[in-house]
């Protein structure tokens, strides 16, 4: 490690998103009711683009916190907006937030987007662009799949039906398209500027049955080179694939990463893409630990990867029960720089050195 | 009814703590603090706002100390020998132990270094510590009879307590700063379920999310170690107690483990006051260090040596752990100035410095200092902060009100608008009310006080005899006259209450007319009524007197004819207040009409 920070949060989160500001936040996801949304401040040297060594302020300030009922299992920021959103059990809506961090420091609930036939459904999955301001992507199957204008909080796409599988990510690749992933691992491609666009389905690598996956892609619209990033698909063996979308039909790779086996559950999948280093993504949610992989020497076999870096530290830090890594993002701008929490509360600040 | 003023001082105000609280008519000062950010008066709290005209010594009922820390004493001396006050002053041992030699450094720089008048002296700190009363842990001193305190162990330095107050039945408990989780020479902050009226609580770190001891620690030995390795020295200035023997035994675990063989300095005078003081407060420190105190003394180190002047010379890596904490005089301020050309050695400030010391100056970035006699210092060494102060964050702010069970919360030592969140979170956890005062700021907070009531055993057996026993799942009403005389209450018969009164007992007597269509004459009227009564009333006593009257229990009935038509009677029935009852029935029965009978 260049630099380590570890830090315990009061209760575990499963979700890390950064906001305007270097702005962090994070939220708990307990069933019983009582659950906090944090947005937090990093310490300056997390901030600043030059690592500094004892710096007098080393710790996270919550900036301002608000109360959620629901576990909050996926929380995302409304670009242009002063609200964010949030999903949970027990069903696919969503609720709306508003942030005022210069007025007072309480997170207010303002609103909820309800959806058809909302009870029962798995929570909703959430993703925003910020070439598309206001705009909310959102479902639980593949058959509840709509984009709704939040501050006006009304729906401007629903995508037509393809099976009612559940989704397991979605995401937008630019400002007109959205790609959609199934827990069963299939991709499916959406027109979002047409209201009642159809699902184009890709074709689907081969997999085992039973596997459960999860998505995870590069952030569009950052600068993005020539070729922008394939999509990475993770499953719950381990198992990981690239696909160039231009060319869907074919994987452009694939790897199996070292996983314990059995796998605990596909509940904290996270795949990412590093936003400043080419070919690196990082991979978690099978045990306590993340690992970097560098992507660049994969081909289509299936090969056991070596990862390039693995933080153990939720391990080595924890007494009793293993903690269960179950989220982890990327720095935007420090090229190395994990952010990493796990199911003891605690939350990992860490930048590694490239052996 | 509990008044509560925060002096300007704490409250919104990292800089100085001083709070004043009425309860039950007692008034009590709570620390009595410094802001160490001002050069001027607005240092001190304003007193004058306690009490406009008349002796503090008079309005106040005693003033406690929390702990060392200047935030929290560095006023004492000024409020009790120049404001004026000489009442008691409570404070645990090791703070009055301690405190003194605090003051007496920061008098020092003040007067010394910075040449001001309007200072306290050092026999005015003399004379302000023999004002002192020190308490132990947990023991409940009576400060006059009604008014009670008692100290809890609050971690954060050597001596820190948190106090109850107790006046009756109401009672408020103020933290001080205090840390709910133990370090390697203190234990954790604890105090029992007492749910006092309110709780007054720091909140200085209640939106941060501290990055672990261990890597603070892991950062500082980084440090330290690169150093040493490229031959470099490093200079720790600290205050004899507190963090250096937290440093201490971290550097002698970190250099046995690593194999290190650098030399480790201790300034000697420091060793031997240090030593002292922990052996005579062995009982303050954490469980591990008092176990281990008994094979060997946990502050005779290994690797550590005793300093003398001359090492500072030598050549090679060493560390040092030098006094004063600030670098203001003293032997910090000579080797700083040896080591400070050299790019090689650097100096880790452990705490917050003064304005006006070179540790502060040198923490703003100036690395061209003026020293005596107009020489110019140039800093070439490495500066570097690392706090390891221990203060509660939120998570253990709601672990000690989760402890005590108060029924409000005030908090007091954070900044204004970052406390909205935390002031629900407590509300929503605990259903308490939780305040959050401005400097200068009056908080008033309603109690429920209980007050007790002697009843008088004859009213007491006379209602027991009515109707069935009283038992706790079937409360009965009772009736009685309270009488509240000087501070007590009782609960007496009305008979009793109007003798020991002095009063006479008034009677109410109603009266209703009743017309009745009747020709006859009176006294045919009256039978008829009798016998109409006495038929219908047959378990009550109706009674046809001799004048005319008719009784039905004690309720009268006369009849006279109308005085304007002969025909009609009127009856006259009057009853007292008692029988209310019984006249309204009777009332409305004759108002029916009487049957028509043959009499």
């Amino acid at each position: 490690y260049r630099d380590l920070h570890t830090f315990e949060l009061q209760a575990p989160t499963r979700v890390i998103e950064w906001a305007r500001g270097s702005r962090v936040c994070v939220a708990g996801y307990g069933q019983s009711g009582g659950n906090e949304i944090l947005q937090l401040i990093p310490p300056p040297a997390l901030q600043a683009k030059e690592t500094q060594g004892l710096c007098p302020e080393r710790d996270f300030k919550v900036e301002c916190g608000g109360f959620s009922k629901r576990p909050v299992h996926s929380l995302k920021y409304v670009p242009d907006t002063s609200l964010l959103v949030t999903s949970g059990p027990p069903d696919s809506s969503l609720q709306v937030w508003q942030v005022s961090a210069e007025d007072s420091d309480v997170i207010k609930s303002v609103s909820t987007i309800a959806t058809e036939n909302a009870t029962g459904q798995p929570w909703a999955r959430i993703a925003t662009i910020s070439a598309r301001a206001h705009w909310v992507l959102h479902g639980s199957t593949l058959e509840s799949v709509q984009i709704t204008e939040v501050e006006l909080r009304k729906n401007v796409y629903t995508a037509g039906s393809l099976g009612s599988e559940e989704l397991a990510g979605l995401a937008f690749l630019d400002g007109s398209t959205a790609l959609l992933c199934c827990t069963r691992g299939r991709l499916c491609v959406a027109d979002v500027r047409q209201p009642r666009g159809a699902l184009q389905a890709l074709p689907a690598p081969a997999a085992p049955a039973g596997d459960r996956w999860c998505l995870g892609t590069a952030c569009a619209a950052q600068g993005s080179g020539p070729a922008p990033q394939p999509v990475a698909c993770l499953s719950s063996r381990g198992l990981l694939t690239l696909t160039d979308l231009r060319k869907a039909s074919e994987t452009l790779a694939s790897a199996a990463a070292r996983v314990p086996s059995p796998s605990s559950g596909a509940e904290f999948l996270c795949v990412s893409w590093a936003p400043a280093l080419q070919g690196c993504l990082a991979v978690s949610g099978f045990d306590g630990t993340v690992h970097v992989y560098d992507t660049q020497s994969w081909d289509s076999s299936g090969r056991e990867a070596e990862p390039l870096f693995v933080h153990k530290g939720h391990v080595l830090d924890g007494t009793g029960d293993p903690a269960l890594v179950t989220v982890h993002t990327w720095h935007p701008q420090k090229p190395r720089t994990v952010l990493s929490a796990a199911s003891d509360g605690s939350l990992h600040v860490w930048d590694w050195v490239q052996p | 009814l509990l008044a509560f003023s925060s002096c300007p001082g704490a409250g919104q105000d990292v800089g100085r703590s001083c709070i004043l609280v009425s309860i039950a008519g007692k008034n009590v000062m709570l620390d009595c603090g410094m802001h160490m950010g001002y050069n001027d008066d607005r240092r001190f709290p304003d007193f004058s706002y306690i009490t406009q005209n008349g002796r503090l010594t008079d309005f106040l009922d005693c003033v406690i100390i929390s702990h060392f820390h200047l935030d929290h004493c560095g006023a004492l001396p000024y409020f009790s020998e120049m404001v004026g006050y000489d009442g008691p002053i409570y404070m645990t041992h090791p703070t009055k132990a301690i405190c003194p030699i605090l003051l007496e450094d920061y008098r020092k720089i003040t007067v010394d270094k910075k040449g001001e008048t309007n200072f306290f002296t050092s026999q005015m700190i003399k004379d302000c510590m023999k004002k002192v009363v020190a308490v132990h842990l947990h023991q409940t001193v009576q400060v006059d009879e009604e008014l009670e305190i008692k100290a809890y162990y609050a971690g954060h330095v050597l001596g820190a307590a948190m106090f109850q107050i107790k006046v009756g039945c109401e009672s408020v408990v103020y933290t001080g700063d205090y840390n709910m989780t133990p370090d390697r020479h203190l234990g954790a902050a604890w105090i029992d379920k007492c749910r006092p009226d309110l709780l007054i609580s720091e909140s200085t770190y209640a939106t941060t999310i501290r990055d672990s001891k261990r890597c603070r620690e892991r950062d500082f030995l980084k440090k330290v170690h690169e150093t040493v390795e490229r031959g470099g020295k490093v200079l720790i200035p600290v205050f004899a107690l507190g963090r250096a023997q937290e440093l201490c035994i971290l550097l002698e675990t970190f250099w046995e483990r690593m194999n290190l063989k650098a030399p480790i300095y201790f300034s000697t005078g420091l060793t031997e006051k240090a030593n002292h003081y922990y052996k005579l407060f062995i009982t303050w420190t954490n469980q591990k260090i008092r176990k281990t105190f008994v094979q060997r003394n946990m502050f005779e180190f290994k690797h550590i040596k005793a300093f003398d002047r001359a090492f500072a010379d030598n050549p090679g890596p060493m560390v040092v752990f030098a006094t004063p904490g600030m670098l203001h005089a003293g032997q910090s301020l000579q080797i700083f100035r040896k080591w400070a050309g050299n790019e090689k050695n650097m100096v880790i400030m452990p705490g917050y410095c003064v304005q006006g010391t070179v540790g502060h100056k040198i923490l703003s970035g100036q690395r061209k200092l003026e020293m005596e006699g107009r020489q110019i210092l140039e800093v070439k060494m490495q500066v570097e902060y690392m706090s390891f102060s221990a203060h509660a964050d939120a998570k253990g702010i709601m672990q000690l009100i989760r402890q005590a069970e108060p029924r409000n919360v005030l908090l007091v030592h954070g900044e204004a608008k970052k406390m909205e969140f935390l002031k629900q979170k407590i509300e929503q956890e605990f259903h308490v009310s939780c305040y959050m005062p401005a400097n200068g700021e009056t908080t008033t907070i309603f109690t429920n006080p209980s007050i007790p009531v002697d009843i008088s055993l004859g009213l007491l057996k006379r209602e027991a005899a009515i109707g069935p026993v009283p038992d706790a799942k079937k409360p009965k009403l009772m009736h009685g006259t309270l009488l509240m005389k000087d501070n007590s209450f009782r609960l007496v018969s009305p008979e009793q209450a109007l003798k020991e009164l002095g009063l006479a007992e008034h009677q109410l007597r109603f009266t209703c007319r009743v017309h009745i269509q009747d020709p006859r004459k009176e006294h045919e009227t009256v039978l008829r009524v009798y016998n109409h009564l006495k038929g219908v009333l047959k378990d009550y006593s109706v009674q046809h007197l001799p004048d005319g009257s008719i009784t039905v229990e004690s309720i009268l009935i006369q009849a006279t004819a109308h005085s304007e038509d002969q025909g009609t009677k009127v009856l006259l029935v009057s009853w007292t207040y008692q029988d209310e009852e019984l006249g309204s029935y009777l009332t409305s029965l004759l108002k029916k009409g009487l049957p028509q009978s043959t009499s």
